[in-house]
Formats: C-alpha cells, structure tokens, sequence
C-alpha cells in the first residue's frame, strides 16, 4: 500500500483548464472520494494518477516516487471503469488473468490461486467460467474489480463504478465495497458525481469544481462545516437553503432580510464583518414553530408547494422573494397558500461572503463531528 | 405503446416501391444469370448466332480439360494469397492507423486512396511502374535485391507481381472497415490493458482481433469475391493471362473462351461453375466462422 501526494497539479487540454493547481494527499490505506458535477475535473484527475492523461504540470507521488513521467504499467495501480472494461469475448476468469500474465514473473499456479482467492472475497466463483454478457451489471461490475484485486495493486483507482447499476443495486454495492475496502486495507481513490456515494463511502471526500478543490475533508465535517457555498449546495439533499441578508454587527450579530430578522449567535465566529451576505440553513434545521419547545426566535413563510417524502414533508416556503426548503414532520397537514410560522436551529447556521467563502457557523468547528468519521463507515 | 404507422398505404403501393429495384435486378442479375445457364448446354458459333442444345457436354469438357483444371487451380491459389495477404497487410496498416494521435485522417486518406482508383487506371499506372525493363520500381527492387526481375517471361513472378497488386488495389477497402471497426471498441479496453501493461501485438490479436471479427469475417467473403470476380481488369493489362498461362485465372479464361475463341456455350459454364464455387466457398466461411465469432 502506498499513500499519494498530489501537488500543484494542473491539466490543460488546449485552451481549456481542466483541472486547476489542486493539491492533495491520500494516506496509506485511506478511500478518498472526489466529488463534483459533471465536468468538474475529476475524471481527470484520476486518468492523471492512473497515467491515462499526461499530467501539464505539478507532481504526483505514489510512496516516495514521482510518477509523472511513468507509464500506467509501471504505476503498479488498478483502475475499475463505470462501463466495466470487461474484454466481451474471455470468460471472467479470462478476464481476471489476462493483465496478470503480461507481467511475466507469475507461475500460473499463482495467478490461478490469486482468481480463487479474489473470487471468494467477491462471492462469484460460481461466475468464473460465464461471459460478461451472461453475467448481470453488478455481476459484471464485481469481475471488473476481481480483476484490480488480483494485481495486488498500491492504489485502487474508481471512476464511478456503480453509475451503471439500477438504484438498488448501487446501494448493495456501495456497502459491500466498504466491506471490500475494509477487507483490503487499500489506499483509493474513487471518483463520483453521487454525493450521497461520496457521503457513505469516504474517509474523506475531496469536492472539485471547476478544475478547483473546494475543500477536503471527513463527510461529516463537509456537511457540518462546508468551506464554500458550493460545497454547501452540493452536499446534502434537499440542497442547503442560501438566501441574501444584511448584516448588522452590535452587541450581537443580526441577519436581516426582508421578511425575517436573526440574531446569531457566537458573533465572534465571524472571520470577516462585510454588510451584506449569504444567509444558509439546512431543509432539516429549519422547523414549523408547532413543533418545537420553548420560545424560538420565530418569522412567517407562505407555504407554496409541499413534497411529501415519505420518512417527512419538504415544504418550499416564500421568504418574500426567496424561497426557503423546511423539512417538516411527516404527515403535518398544510397546503399552498397557509402561512406558517418557522424557527430555525441557531447551532446550525452559515454564513457566505459574496465571494462565496464560508464566513461564519454559528457552532464552533470541530464540535459536532467529534465521532463522525468512525460513524459514516459503516454500511 | 406507440401506433405502428406504415410507410405504405396499400399492397400496390408497396410492390410499386419495391419495383425499380426488383426491374433493375431481374434485368441485370437474375435474367442474365439464367440465361447463361441456358447457354451453358448449348454449343454455339459465330457469338452465339447458332445454338444447338448439347446437355451438359460443355461441363464434361471442362472436367476433363487439363487446362481448365490449371486455371481453378491457380484461381484458388490466388485467391488465398491475395485475401490473406490482403487481411494481414490491411490489419496492420489500420492498426497503425488507429494507434496514431496526429494527422490520422490524412493517413487514412493516403492509405485508401487506391481504392479510389478504377482498377483498369491501377493497372496501367503500376504496368508502368512496374515494367520490368523501365519501371522505376523494379529498377529499386533490382537493385536492392541483386536479382533481376522479368515477370513478362517469368510465370511464377508474373503471378506474384499481380497477386501484390491485387493486394494493394483492396487494401483501402478492408481499411475503412477495419479502422471503423477499431473505432467501435470501446477506450476503456484500451486503457485497461494499458494499465495492465499488456503489449501492442499481444493486444491486437488477443483482443482486436476476436473483438473485430464479424468485421473480419465479411471482408473474408468480400475479398474472395474480389480475387474471383474482381481481378479480371489486373490480369487483362498486365499480363493477359500469361506468361505460359501462369495469370489465367477462371474470370480471364471464361472471357477468352467467350470473345476470343467465340466459345459461348463452354464460357457460360465455366461461368456457371465460376458462380458455384465461389457461392460454395461463401457457405463454407460464413459456417466456420460462427464458432469463432465474437459478436459482443
């Protein structure tokens, strides 16, 4: 296994940037996710580790050495594709051996009793003698990294190996290839634009946009703490609400906005005091009054469309020109039109500059993720 | 589910769509077709203007004539040199062709642009080029090689030099097939393997090669029909079936048997016969191929 150092790395294709001076590490034995929107960089990001893409500056280490200028072989990593990579006329176990015995210094005995070896962690010797197109797309997607597993690789490359896969199936697969990294102990990179994959999967998730990083961190610290507002908007589903304030600095910090107005508290958490801002609340921490003790700050919302979702109700409120999200109790009886009163939880507040920087949360950092990253591993 | 809507209104107007097609074919395919089998049990004269029906005695003669059994076996020999030289020499240039990163579209272009070429201009240019006492590219080959080169004598060279002809003449032909072919499979199998470590060779026929095979396959069976049917121009300029009858391939002796020597009757059943075995061979492809095709 070998840790990643990855830095200043940039790729232009012509006239475009693809992906812009990013820097980052993964550690030995680490499952680093990168997530983005489409066209954010981070295919290509990984087609740079993998040696697929010539890297246009900045370096990349797997352990000690550069490998800029390696050829893929020589990288010594694995790489699972969304469409599988399956060759369509070998059988799985075919599959499996064909790049092991281009490496010429394997006994066939070795490469047979890795397939065995790699098949049983997989659960599909049963699979070894069928086609890829006699197998199913989970089946198959299991042959594809049967065959990164037989290699032994440092570094496990993923580029969104479960897109292909119906709703259902991604979810199994995305807890058995937790079980798998826990099994193998070995250092991945896994590209998706699912932020709910990158959520589950990473020990930390890396969110790209526009060629740039946006921040690094363990899911539950991105969540809690988002860097940027796109980070904020990205991240989590229903998306984060961000609305336009201004703001007032006094004893205290207040928020005003046209039809509500805040005073947040922890105001020495403001890194910056500009006049107007970004005001960003999650769907979930935002509550109708009813439902909350004691005495809240409180303002009124129209309601304008109500989503049931089953496990709650996702009301989209009028915030005078705004529209606020508020994830409501399941089954709470309102309709379009009924003016609701909401409070929101006041340690779970942001704050963005117009730049788009997190300026402030309302809960110091580090508090409420103390846990998270032994929580979010299992499936 | 959505209507099937048809793109005809009635019987007659399908049949009237289908008509130019079937008048061109019944005029200059199946008409002409069974009118050679007519004319193959007959004896004729003076081009045809005297028949007399003879069964099949034309193909009891060409059964018996030793000089008709050298012109299938040197037709079939032929025919296997140039589809495999054809297939072989086509698969690496478009190997090649696939491989490279820049300028590929003018390579592709400069490698089918015989093809282009009517093949009675080919022969005549390459009869230049390779004229044994004034072609410039036998006087190179001569002097690299130290032999001298006389195909207008030699049968075995003259042989030769139309198969490599032939070969060129088709290799544009099996190109586009089988660059677009390359094309089809998908990048990731590239990069797997590259990543693999897999080599160049290994990868084409561990990999292109099955993945490319129904393609393979119809240029197996459309090369034959080019070395069979196709080549009579290549013969006709350059050597006219000699020298010491070492070009005479089937389509070149039936022509001759027809308008040199009025021999119509015999013609068309070396024609007959010409039709059958290539139809033969065809079979014969397409029903091994099955159990090695990949078709993914």
């Amino acid at each position: 296994m070998s840790d990643i150092h990855i830095d200043g790395l940039t790729k232009e294709f012509d006239d475009v940037t693809a992906v812009d001076d990013i820097s980052f590490d993964v550690d030995s034995g680490e499952f680093l996710v990168l997530v983005g929107p489409s066209g954010c960089g981070k295919s290509t990001t990984l087609r740079m580790i993998a040696g697929l893409e010539d890297i246009t500056s900045g370096e990349l280490r797997i352990g000690e050495r550069r490998v800029n200028e390696l050829a893929p072989k020589e990288r010594n990593i694995a790489m699972v594709f969304q469409n599988y990579a399956l060759y369509p006329h070998m059988t799985s176990a075919e599959n499996m051996k064909f790049g092991m015995k281009s490496v010429s210094d394997y006994t066939s005995e070795e490469i047979n009793e890795r397939v065995r070896k790699a098949a049983d962690i997989l659960d599909i010797p049963e699979l070894l003698d069928r086609k890829p197109s006699e197998l199913s797309g989970g089946e198959r997607q299991r042959v594809a990294i049967g065959r990164a597993i037989v290699r032994e690789p440092d570094v496990f490359l993923l580029d969104e190996p479960l897109s292909n896969l119906d709703a259902k199936l991604r979810v199994q697969m995305r807890a058995e290839l937790l079980q798998l990294h826990r099994e193998l102990d070995a250092t991945t990179v896994y590209v998706t634009h699912d932020q709910t994959e990158a959520m589950t999967l990473g020990d930390r998730v890396a969110v790209l946009n526009d060629g740039q990083i946006e921040q690094v961190d363990p899911p539950q610290m991105l969540y809690d703490f988002p860097d940027t507002r796109f980070v904020a908007e990205f991240i989590g589903s229903p998306a984060m609400n961000i609305v336009p304030i201004d703001l007032a600095f006094g004893d205290g910090a207040v928020a005003h906005h046209e039809s509500f107005e805040l005073s947040l508290p922890n105001p020495e958490l403001f890194t910056e005091r500009p006049d107007s801002a970004y005001f960003g609340v999650r769907p979930e921490d935002v509550s109708l009054v009813d439902n909350v003790a004691g005495d809240p700050e409180t303002f009124e919302a129209e309601v304008s469309v109500t989503e049931p979702l089953g496990e709650s109700l996702l009301v989209h409120c009028l915030l005078g020109g705004d529209e606020l999200h508020v994830k409501a109790e399941a089954r709470t009886e309102l309709d379009a039109g009924d003016t609701v009163e909401l409070c929101v939880d006041e340690e779970r507040l942001h704050v963005f500059d117009d730049a788009g920087d997190a300026i402030y949360h309302s809960s110091p950092r580090g508090e409420t993720v103390s846990d998270a990253a032994e929580t979010q591993v299992e499936p | 589910m959505p209507e099937f809507t048809k793109p005809y209104e009635s019987r007659w107007q399908a049949f009237l769509l289908l008509l130019p097609t079937f008048a061109v074919l019944i005029a200059f395919l199946y008409y002409p077709g069974v009118e050679t089998f007519r004319l193959s049990l007959q004896q004729t004269i003076l081009l045809g203007t005297r028949k007399t029906f003879v069964g099949l005695e034309n193909y009891a003669t060409l059964a018996t004539s030793s000089a008709y059994h050298w012109s299938f076996a040197i037709s079939v020999a032929f025919a296997a040199v140039v589809v495999v030289g054809t297939l072989v020499a086509s698969l690496f240039v478009a190997y090649l062709l696939f491989q490279v990163d820049v300028g590929s579209s003018t390579y592709l272009i400069a490698a089918i642009w015989p093809y282009a070429l009517p093949t009675a201009v080919a022969a005549s240019v390459l009869l230049f080029l390779l004229h044994p006492s004034l072609g410039i590219i036998t006087y190179v080959l001569e002097s690299l090689t130290g032999t001298s080169l006389d195909w207008f004598t030699n049968g075995p060279q003259a042989f030769a030099i139309v198969a490599v002809v032939a070969i060129w003449k088709q290799l544009g032909y099996n190109i586009i097939f089988m660059v677009a072919s390359l094309n089809n499979i998908p990048e990731t199998l590239t990069e797997s393997a590259k990543l693999d470590g897999v080599g160049h060779l290994k990868m084409l026929y561990r990999v292109y090669v099955p993945l490319m095979s129904p393609t393979l396959v119809f240029l197996v069976v459309m090369n034959t029909i080019y070395a069979f049917f196709q080549t009579f121009p290549l013969v006709d300029l350059m050597t006219s079936g000699g020298p010491n009858e070492a070009t005479n391939l089937l389509i070149f002796k039936l022509y001759r048997d027809a308008f040199e020597f009025s021999n119509l009757g015999l013609a068309s059943a070396e024609s007959v016969v010409l039709f059958a075995i290539v139809a033969i061979l065809m079979y014969v492809q397409l029903r091994l191929s099955e159990s090695y095709t990949t078709y993914a």
